[in-house]
């Protein structure tokens, strides 16, 4: 009934399929009850794609487990109901919810390998649901159905793969597996959540692909939720915005990137490093974190936070609407059917909840782009590059393979297959790649952690492989590493005063006080309490054990600092912090950065000169805006077509070519050119002679390929 | 929990994130996490009440336990002022039965303790060496736990007579296997640890990793099992009692007062078996119960 | 898998050669050495000192140990000097009555531990599970001897339904046509490890719990039982092949502590009536038999668990 109204796209609200009305989530432990979800409601139409966005914390994946009612332990629905194709969900019995969980609502989650039973055939999962769910379906037509689902899914020899377990496959083909399995009793409903944030950047976007054109195929409703603004721009329809247990602001995709109106909208958008300007611009941040929701906060829960925050948003709790008609402008085009009304075939389902809601009471003015606002003047030119500091010469790191826990040794692993690399005094230098590319063995070899297995390391014109004993002790100081997971990278029995002062205790610099005083200011140039010493590393926050583990790494005053991505972890408004405290440092003590990340955005913000690697090989290597600009290797091009740009008019304009396939094992790498097995320009040539590096560009910027791109593109959107 | 919120609040500066809220200290939290296991308590509670029973006991209740005297053998309870009657020698129960106790518990304390402390040296330096120390060590181990201890004990209690000292080094000797493997284990993945990589970036040997990194964070582990490692200790005293293997009399344990009383079984002197035997078993339990709550109090520690 | 298989049988080797090794340092060890080992304590001093030349054990360890392992490999473990019998014969007629009585308690204790862990997870936290653990926990500090006493009282004495003493056949069918018999070894030896089993399927099924593969599995519609039967139990029950290796040595410790007790025909009461006579022939023969049970028995469990973990058989 509701479908055949949906197909007319005539005027007239279409009942929703999946409606969320005033929803209260609590999850309760041993110590304190948390309110996760505070009174969200949410409404999605037949066929519409909602996408959930925010922070870690902000509730978006208890909004998602709540509709199947897969709230982890202590968690419960205290209020509001969910309305699914007339259906309570939120009040619905046992048997109730398993005949809607995978059959008219399919659910896909984070991680593919532990979403997986590790000790069941793909194709005995595939196949659960029908039996399930389709009473009279035999075995063999549930294993037919099965297989033709991972066919659907992309699955290469998907009958072959039904017999296999899920550690055989990759991640990619393991979330495809994933989808499979909630897709393959055609639900109504897909809910996705964080799909893609265990993937690399070609596998991310393979995979929202898929699911993209399933949906399109299966006529479903999706809703995504994911912290990534990038997945969110090109893959919904409407998107709704969450902070703290609350949906702040809900809008059309394109509505909300263009004019966000609220504040923590606003200031999300602000501080990714894709808008800032210009490259060494501050990025925007947000002071603080998001409100602990043991107690429920009175006011705007964003206020404590927001530069534009009065009284009124500390004492009354704005709620979430459409414009007040005071507020609007006549004849703006901000109106939300506008905008809308412009595309030749505008879904019927826009129809439903399609305004732009919002929940503040000092939203950011019409008409106000809000790079106009936040974009600060760049800062003094970056330092002049200096003489040479690092110089890789063709470096090799070799592992060898065992075939799982106890089989010998049955070969070796290319980590880095020959790479040479000069980073200069005062610079930094970005590493970018997809996992498995090398970069994080290179930053360990750099940092001394592992020994090369030929090559050399240059540093400050010495050949690291002839330092003695003693003066290797000493070398240590001028090279200081930083890591991913400062939580990892710190003894948790230690407080934070001798984690900092350990690196000085070891090389034996100054007394106990000479120590202190020198901790207590490196605590001052991170933006920490002096206090901190007294406390444990897991009494901080993430970005705070970030500034920690910078701290720490500054200690020893070294020259060189290879951070490994260091920002991997942290939420948007986070990230930006520590790369604005990263920059500001570097400016004041001179350091220079070998900074290693997937993020392609984070490299050319804070990147002077950028290196892309691949399969253990540096396949260019250039300024940062030549190498994003007009990149040379097709690698580098097609990865800066395959990012999601948090931008949904780039993902409209469709002159993309992303990358296709995955990425080969480094235990057997392709002959020749290593990239060869991907690369749309590849000739014999290629499988035979590995590519000499060149540089048509320039000097300054080098490529490693048989066939360069000749016509620079205009600009990168990245 | 105030206090600790006081002193440690920290001034936040603008500009940076909020700090994270102040939480108890570690310590607290271990000691909390362990008095709210209702199990760990008893343990506690049954584990002083005995070590007073066995030490204090005599102090106060005073028999005679050196010289036998048949007239007074095997006299139910009650008679004679004999709480617990006496055993087949005329002892009595009660005062025996404290005297056993501070055989069993000190032979139990020291195997224990020796066998983790050993244990844990040769857990540490194979799982801080690796490779093939590692495998030529590891493969020792495997080879004594694969000779059944009870086996093991009998052949070298058949062959030495033993007496105290005997016994505490024997068991040892078995016991040591287990904390070793655990330990090693510690040391392999702790070795990996970022913490210690890190060190190793500013120039720290192997000695610092070992003793400031490894061994402080293998701590929790080595404690737990030597609760685990005395309670098998005081298990394997009773079984070698059992076996006709236990120290001579006129000193006893409470095993071996409770293999003298199983010839009676069939007599219905069933206070030579009980008290014995439940003596075991609650110390036992008690050091199980200590352990396993301190496991879960550690687990917490680590976890956050 | 032959990867793993090929090392883990050259590791049985090798740990093999080292339990020889420990029974020959035994050997020495004893009161006057292998001689007055076997020729027993009537052996005069002239006796020994031939019999050490013409046996070899005049020369160097390391030839020693070579005769020795040599005589293992023909069988010869030595004679009994109290009953009168070589070693080998002895343990053939023992051993598997030995094996039928490890093999019908761990059964048992599977059988009983399986759902009692199964139960005590998933009543987590809850009165039931705390008695229970509190049970198990009791049980573990029960000694085998004390388990076995409370037994034969109750179910001997008190309510004499099972004979306090095991058959006493010649072979294993004969034991087992006197199944009331085996009733009270078998229980008690069951009862002693139960607890261990129990206590690890509670903890296996609730970090199994705790998988997101389970979750999965919820978001397919599946009912809480199906997903404990078809998921959960399915992958606890994996690791339990390798804790039954882990085990058999408290499980042969156990079958000599139980065998004495009831009487039973097994290795274990060999080993335990020659403990009491000093006859060492036996203890050592015994010893490194068990020894050599273990090892082959643990590679046998490492095997099997090889097949059923998907994760490790596949490894190709």
């Amino acid at each position: 009934m509701t479908e055949l109204q949906l197909s007319d796209a005539g005027p007239g609200t279409p009942a929703p399929l999946l409606s969320i009305d005033d929803l209260h989530v609590d999850i309760a432990s041993r110590e304190r009850t948390v309110h996760a979800l505070d009174g969200i409601s949410l409404d999605l139409a037949p066929g519409e794609a909602l996408g959930v966005v925010g922070e870690s914390g902000c509730g978006k994946t208890m909004t998602a487990l709540s509709v199947l009612g897969l709230l982890p332990p202590g968690g419960a629905v205290t209020g509001g109901r969910i309305l699914f194709d007339g259906q309570d969900l939120a009040a619905a019995s046992a048997p109730t919810l398993q005949d809607v969980r995978g059959n008219t609502v399919g659910m896909v989650f984070q991680d593919p390998l532990t979403s997986l039973n590790p000790t069941m055939t793909i194709g005995a999962q595939v196949a659960e649901p029908l039996l399930l769910h389709r009473e009279g379906i035999g075995r063999k037509e549930a294993w037919a159905r099965a297989e033709e689902m991972l066919r659907l899914v992309g699955m290469p020899q998907p009958s072959e793969r039904m017999k296999a377990y899920p550690h055989q496959l990759s991640g990619g083909m393991r979330q495809r597996v994933a989808i499979a399995m909630a897709l393959v009793c055609e639900p109504k409903l897909l809910i996705a959540d964080e799909p893609t944030t265990a993937l690399d950047v070609t596998t991310q976007h393979q995979i929202l692909e898929l699911i993209d054109n399933l949906r399109r195929t299966l006529g479903m409703a999706m809703i995504l939720v994911t912290h990534d603004l990038g997945v969110i721009a090109n893959r919904v329809d409407r998107v709704a915005v969450m902070y703290a247990g609350k949906v702040a602001e809900q809008a059309d995709v394109r509505d909300l990137f263009a004019r966000p109106r609220h504040r923590y909208t606003e200031a999300l958008f602000a501080a990714l490093p894709e808008r800032a300007a210009e490259r060494g611009t501050e990025l925007h941040t947000i002071p603080g974190l998001p409100p602990s929701l043991t107690v429920r906060p009175t006011g705007c829960r964003f206020a404590p936070r927001c530069l534009f925050a009065t009284e009124e948003c500390r004492e009354r709790e704005p709620e979430l609407g459409p414009e007040l008609a005071q507020e609007l402008v006549p004849g703006s085009e901000a109106s939300p059917g506008s905008e809308t009304s412009l595309e030749s075939e505008a879904p019927a389902h826009e129809l439903v909840g399609a305004e732009h809601r919002f929940a503040c009471f000092h939203p950011v003015p019409h008409g106000d782009a809000p790079e106009a606002q936040v974009v600060t003047p760049p800062p003094a030119t970056a330092t002049e590059p200096g003489e040479v500091l690092l110089e890789l010469d063709a470096l090799v790191k070799e592992f060898p393979l065992t075939g799982g826990p106890f089989a010998r040794r049955r070969g070796t692993v290319s980590a880095v297959g020959g790479v040479s690399l000069t980073v200069r005094r005062g610079e930094t230098f970005g590493m970018v790649g997809e996992s498995g590319c090398g970069k994080t063995t290179l930053g360990r070899i750099v940092a001394g952690l592992e020994e090369p297995t030929a090559g050399t390391v240059r540093f400050d014109g010495r050949d690291l492989a002839g330092l003695s004993r003693t003066e290797r002790r000493a070398h240590r100081r001028r090279i200081q590493l930083m890591f991913q997971d400062s939580t990892a990278a710190m003894d948790p029995r230690m407080r934070v005063g001798e984690i900092l002062r350990e690196p000085l205790v070891i090389q034996g610099v100054g007394t106990r006080a000479d120590q202190e005083r020198l901790t207590a200011g490196l605590l001052d140039a991170v933006g920490l309490p002096r206090g901190a010493v007294h406390r444990y590393p897991h009494e901080f926050s993430g970005g705070q054990r970030q500034r920690l583990g910078l701290a720490r790494a500054l200690t020893l005053s070294p020259d060189l600092v290879v951070a490994d991505e260091p920002v991997s972890a942290l939420d948007v408004s986070v990230q930006a912090q520590i790369l604005n405290l990263m920059r500001e440092l570097q400016h004041d003590r001179g350091l220079t950065y070998l900074f290693i990340s997937h993020d392609l955005a984070v490299i050319r913000h804070l990147a002077d000169t950028v290196g892309v690697m691949y399969l253990g090989k540096l396949v260019e290597t250039g300024p940062a805006e030549q190498v994003y600009a007009a990149p040379l290797h097709p690698y580098t091009r097609g990865l800066l077509d395959t990012v999601n740009v948090p931008d949904p008019a780039v993902a409209a304009a469709g002159d993309r070519e992303p990358l296709h396939g995955e990425t080969p094992s480094a235990a057997k790498p392709p002959s020749g050119c290593r990239f060869r097995t991907r690369c749309p320009l590849a000739q014999d040539v290629c499988a035979t002679t590995e590519p000499p590096v060149s540089t048509p560009n320039g000097a300054g910027h080098q490529v490693a390929c048989h066939f360069p791109l000749a016509a620079p593109r205009l600009a990168s959107r990245v | 929990m105030t206090s600790a919120a006081s002193t440690t609040a920290p001034v936040t500066a603008p500009g940076h994130e909020e700090a994270a809220q102040a939480t108890p200290s570690l310590a607290r939290r271990t000691l909390q996490v362990f008095t709210g296991n209702k199990l760990a308590l008893t343990g506690v509670v049954l584990l002083v009440l005995l070590l007073l029973f066995s030490y204090l006991g005599p102090l106060l209740y005073d028999t005679e336990q050196t010289h036998t005297d048949l007239s007074q053998a095997n006299l139910s309870p009650g008679t004679d002022g004999h709480l617990l009657g006496t055993t087949d020698l005329g002892y009595d129960m009660v005062g025996r039965l404290m005297v056993a106790g501070q055989t069993s518990l000190e032979i139990g304390l020291a195997a224990g303790l020796l066998a983790t402390l050993f244990g844990t040296v040769y857990g540490a330096v194979s799982g801080y060496f690796g490779g093939w120390v590692d495998a030529a060590m590891m493969r020792i181990t495997d080879a004594a736990l694969a000779i059944p201890a009870m086996f093991l004990l009998v052949v070298v209690a058949a062959i030495i007579t033993p007496t105290k000292g005997v016994l505490i080094l024997i068991i040892a000797a078995v016991a040591w296997l287990s904390p070793a493997r655990l330990v090693r284990g510690e040391a392999l993945s702790l070795r990996n640890r970022e913490y210690v990589q890190a060190m190793r970036m500013m120039g720290g040997g192997g000695a610092r990793a070992v003793f400031k990194h490894i061994v402080p964070n293998a701590i929790g582990t080595v404690i737990v099992n030597c609760t685990f490692q005395i309670a098998d200790a005081i298990l394997y005293v009773s079984y070698l009692a059992f076996l006709g293997l236990s120290i001579p009399p006129p000193s006893a344990d409470w095993g071996s007062m409770l293999s003298a009383g199983i010839t009676y079984t069939q007599n219905g002197y069933w206070w030579l078996i009980f008290p014995p035997g439940i003596a075991i078993v609650l110390v036992v339990a008690a050091f199980n119960f200590i352990g396993d709550g301190l496991r879960d109090a550690f687990e917490v520690r680590l976890r956050k | 898998m032959t990867g793993f298989l090929v090392k883990r049988f050259l590791q049985a080797l090798v740990v093999l050669f080292l339990v020889s090794i420990i029974v020959f340092v035994l050997l020495h060890m004893l009161p006057g050495g292998p001689a007055r080992a076997i020729l027993g304590p009537k052996g005069t001093p002239q006796q020994i000192t031939d019999f050490n030349h013409q046996q070899g054990y005049d020369r160097s360890l390391p030839t020693q140990y070579f005769m020795y392992v040599k005589r293992l490999f023909t069988g010869d473990l030595g004679d009994s000097y109290k009953l009168n019998s070589p070693v080998f014969e002895l343990l053939k007629q023992r051993l598997p009555k030995t094996l039928l009585l490890t093999v019908l308690s761990t059964a048992l204790a599977v059988v009983i531990a399986i759902p009692l862990g199964l139960l005590q997870a998933v009543r987590r936290g809850k009165a039931s599970d705390y008695a229970l653990t509190g049970l198990a926990f009791l049980l573990y500090a029960t000694p085998v001897f004390f388990l076995g006493l409370i037994m034969i009282i109750l179910f001997a004495q008190v309510i004499p339904i099972f004979p306090a003493e095991a058959p006493q056949g010649e072979s294993i069918g004969e034991l087992l046509k006197d199944f009331s018999g085996l009733v009270l070894p078998v229980v008690t030896m069951a009862f002693g490890i139960v607890a261990m089993f129990s206590r690890y399927m509670r903890s296996a099924v609730l970090d199994n719990l705790t998988e997101e593969y389970v979750r999965t599995a919820m978001a397919k519609g599946q009912s809480s039982r199906r997903i404990m039967v078809r998921h959960v139990l399915r992958n606890a029950l994996i690791p339990l092949a390798t804790l039954l290796g882990l085990y058999l040595p408290t499980l042969f410790s156990g079958a000599l502590v139980v065998e004495s007790m009831f009487n039973y025909p097994g290795m274990g009461l060999l080993f335990w009536n020659a403990a009491q006579g000093s006859d060492f022939p036996v203890l050592l023969g015994v010893t490194l038999v068990v020894g050599i049970a273990t090892v082959v028995g643990s590679l046998l469990t490492d095997i099997l668990y090889a097949v059923l973990d998907p994760r490790i058989r596949s490894v190709a």
